[in-house]
């Protein structure tokens, strides 16, 4: 508008000066010619302030916040839908081929998802999450898994807890977390399958934890005020899933604590480690389809290490990723083997196990990575001599390799070879191809 | 339970002591150009953290122990928002932001959330790649952009530290002179660059190319967030050579190579813009950003 006006006000000023210019001089000309550009530059200036003073206001108005849904028109709906919780959905399929038929692990009781999956083309462990804030101070989240084991669909509930928001007026740093839930316990067992880097957990997951220990509890955290990332933990649980089991009466079955700190070093380099435990009573605990059975108090100690190392810290392009687990478990108590008619023999003994991994990401769709897991059976008393508890004094080892492909962060296929000795004489070679698919809402991953 | 509480309220006292005794704000940026920004406005009243470097990819950062530890001690919390920083950001601030830093809280500023939005999607669909809801989120390329977030930050640490309010006030006064100013600079050099067209890699430009009025005919990703392919290279080939493109732009975390094949097919340029502070040498505040990027660009060959 002020540009039109300038420019309507310069045109009439042409004119005139046109018109003069039959009789006027030199001088009188270049006098008008002065005095126009003098207009023009006052004029111009003004502008610019005014112009200057307009975005000014305007963004200021927006800053006041009063305006703050305008310019991009934020208005979220307000359907009767509009509170629906996040929903996210993890498809998941695999083919394995073993070549040993038996595979049971010797030395351990190994529980259900201990042991090795079903051979052949298989539905994989289907989730589904529905989370959402519930108010200013919690936060809900439930994940049921969907599953296929020897040719039954099955229905469980992988997660189901409560937590603190921050609004909860605890002190800053400190989450409590109720419920069940992937328990904070060494680095795997905090995530859910489908995010770790090969098809299958490394064995010491699978005989000391099942595949993860999600128990029912309560488990508080606490990142401490300090320069270096430091948290601690401890939690109380009903001790009814393994490692432990058929938990009874009001008490608390089980208790855990933890502590762990990372950093960074340089741009390029980051790095945690931790130690954690896990302690309780069984009241009774059966693996290998109800063969062994377990009574008395378990103890396990858990360390582990994680370091990632990208070209600049930029993970996306590059990165190399190394981890590590390590297992020491007691086991004070009876065991009893009844395919081999042990009876209940006492047993007070450690098993020990741990895993290393590397995988690097040598393209931002592609990866490579080899793992090595070792289990360390403990000493047995003669009379569980010849059941599955007696390893013969080989300790089961397992090397991995995986290749995987990512179309997007939220499409992955992946093959893997696995080399196992989980007893004396049994060489397993293992085939698995997977893919992991996600849908819907998908949470951000821990580090 | 009790020995823990105890134990962990005995280990605060031993370790707060020491990191607290300085009274200034702490700001925790997501990405370095509000960093920068934040020391423009709050001079040495604020301690600002940037989370990412120009070498990073903001969409992907993994959440890392130092930044949880950071994030716990920050007053403000400034990041692009729009999205930008799903991936990681949340789960810093559940596990250890404070209430105040929360979203929708004071202490939370989404730069999108005070900027015209462009490019956001009609549809929303997976299969489109990677879209942000809520518009292009890398909005700092247009100084005017910047100019808006200025004053929203000022306001929220006037709000925060209110004490220091006029000093706020004061230093973003001086900033947005100086910044007016320099708009009229970079708009003025930049006349030429009119209608320029340019090939970028990811959509990382869209604000840039808006405010100089620069025309975008194609990307090297197929989808935004999809890794360029060999058969999308060679069609986008094919398409420019009926509408050639001025200059190949990309950033200093995207790689090198596709851009690097396209020129050599076209013997268009491929150039890295710094993308936001840090991003070159010259680029060691917001001024200097823009005056890299846009020496950068005017200066490159090809330009009549």
């Amino acid at each position: 508008m002020l540009k039109t006006k300038l420019a309507a006000s310069a045109a009439l000023i042409a004119l005139l000066s046109n018109t003069s210019v039959l009789a006027a001089s030199e001088e009188d000309i270049e006098m008008l010619r002065s005095e126009i550009q003098g207009m023009k530059e006052a004029y111009e200036s003004r502008i610019e302030n005014l112009e200057s003073k307009l975005e000014k206001m305007e963004s200021e108005k927006v800053a006041s916040g009063q305006v703050a849904t305008a310019p991009v028109s934020r208005g979220a709906p307000s359907a009767a839908n509009s509170f629906n919780p996040e929903i996210g959905l993890i498809l998941n399929g695999q083919y394995s081929s073993f070549s040993e038929g038996d595979s049971t692990i010797r030395g351990f009781g190994t529980p259900g998802e201990g042991a090795r999956g079903d051979e052949g083309l298989k539905l994989g462990e289907s989730e589904l999450n529905l989370s959402a804030n519930v108010d200013d101070k919690f936060r809900g989240s439930m994940t049921t898994s969907f599953a296929s084991e020897d040719g039954t669909d099955s229905i469980g509930i992988e997660e189901a807890y409560i937590e603190t928001l921050p609004g909860m007026g605890l002190p800053t740093g400190m989450s409590i977390k109720a419920g069940r839930a992937l328990w904070i316990l060494g680095y795997l067992n905090e995530q859910h399958t489908h995010v770790d880097d090969f098809a299958d957990r490394p064995l010491p997951y699978r005989v000391f934890l099942n595949s993860a220990y999600n128990d029912d509890g309560v488990q508080l955290s606490y990142v401490l005020p300090a320069d270096l990332y430091t948290e601690i933990g401890g939690g109380v649980f009903r001790g009814d899933d393994y490692p432990l089991g058929s938990a009874s009466g009001s008490g608390p079955g089980a208790w855990s604590a933890y502590a762990r700190v990372g950093g960074d070093i340089g741009d390029d380099q980051n790095w945690r480690i931790g130690g954690y435990m896990l302690s309780g009573d069984t009241a009774s605990r059966t693996s290998n389809d109800g063969v062994v059975s377990f009574t008395g108090d378990t103890t396990l100690f858990t360390a582990d290490m994680r370091y990632t190392w990208a070209p600049t810290g930029n993970p996306y392009e590059q990165e190399i990723l190394f981890q590590g687990e390590y297992f020491w478990r007691n086991e004070d108590g009876t065991y009893q083997d009844t395919n081999a008619a042990t009876g209940k023999v006492a047993f007070d003994d450690h098993a020990t196990g741990w895993y290393a991994q590397g995988v690097y990401k040598f393209d931002p769709q592609w990866r490579i990575g080899y793992r090595y897991s070792q289990l360390q059976s403990p000493d047995i008393p003669v009379g569980l001599a010849g059941s599955l508890l007696d390893s013969g004094g080989h300790n089961p080892d397992a090397h991995a390799v995986m290749m995987d492909w990512s179309n997007s962060e939220f499409s992955r296929f992946r093959a893997q070879y696995n080399y196992e000795n989980p007893a004396s004489g049994i060489e397993d070679n293992q085939f698995l191809v997977q893919y992991i698919m996600s849908f819907g809402a998908h949470g951000a991953h821990n580090y | 339970m009790k020995w823990l509480l105890s134990s962990i309220v005995a280990l605060e006292l031993l370790t707060m002591a020491p990191a607290y005794a300085e009274d200034q704000l702490n700001v925790f940026a997501c990405e370095p150009e509000w960093a920068s920004l934040a020391r423009e406005i709050g001079g040495d009243k604020v301690e600002a953290f940037a989370a990412t470097t120009a070498r990073q990819d903001p969409h992907h950062i993994r959440a890392k122990p130092s930044l949880i530890a950071a994030i716990r001690r920050a007053d403000l919390v400034v990041c692009s928002g729009a999205g930008l920083e799903i991936g990681w950001l949340p789960v810093l601030q559940q596990k250890a932001g404070t209430s105040n830093t929360q979203r929708g809280s004071e202490g939370y500023l989404a730069a999108a959330n005070y900027v015209p939005m462009l490019e956001r999607p009609t549809r929303l669909d997976r299969a489109d790649g990677d879209v942000h809801p809520e518009g292009n989120p890398h909005v700092q390329l247009n100084p005017h952009n910047i100019a808006l977030v200025a004053t929203e930050l000022s306001n929220r640490l006037a709000t925060l530290d209110a004490a220091n309010a006029s000093v706020y006030q004061s230093n973003y006064e001086n900033f947005i002179e100086r910044w007016q100013e320099a708009m009229v600079r970079w708009e003025n050099e930049a006349t030429d660059l009119k209608d320029v067209p340019v090939v970028v890699h990811h959509k990382s430009f869209t604000y840039l190319l808006d405010w100089l009025h620069m025309e975008e005919v194609g990307s090297l990703e197929p989808k935004p967030g999809i890794p360029p392919t060999s058969a999308y290279l060679e069609e986008l080939l094919r398409s420019l050579r009926d509408q050639s493109a001025r200059f190949i732009l990309r950033t200093p975390y995207e790689p090198d190579d596709a851009s690097e094949w396209l020129s050599e097919k076209t013997g268009t340029p491929a150039i890295v813009l710094p993308f936001t502070v840090g991003g070159d040498d010259q680029s060691v505040d917001l001024f200097g950003l823009f005056d890299s990027t846009i020496a950068t660009l005017t200066g490159a060959p090809n330009v009549e």
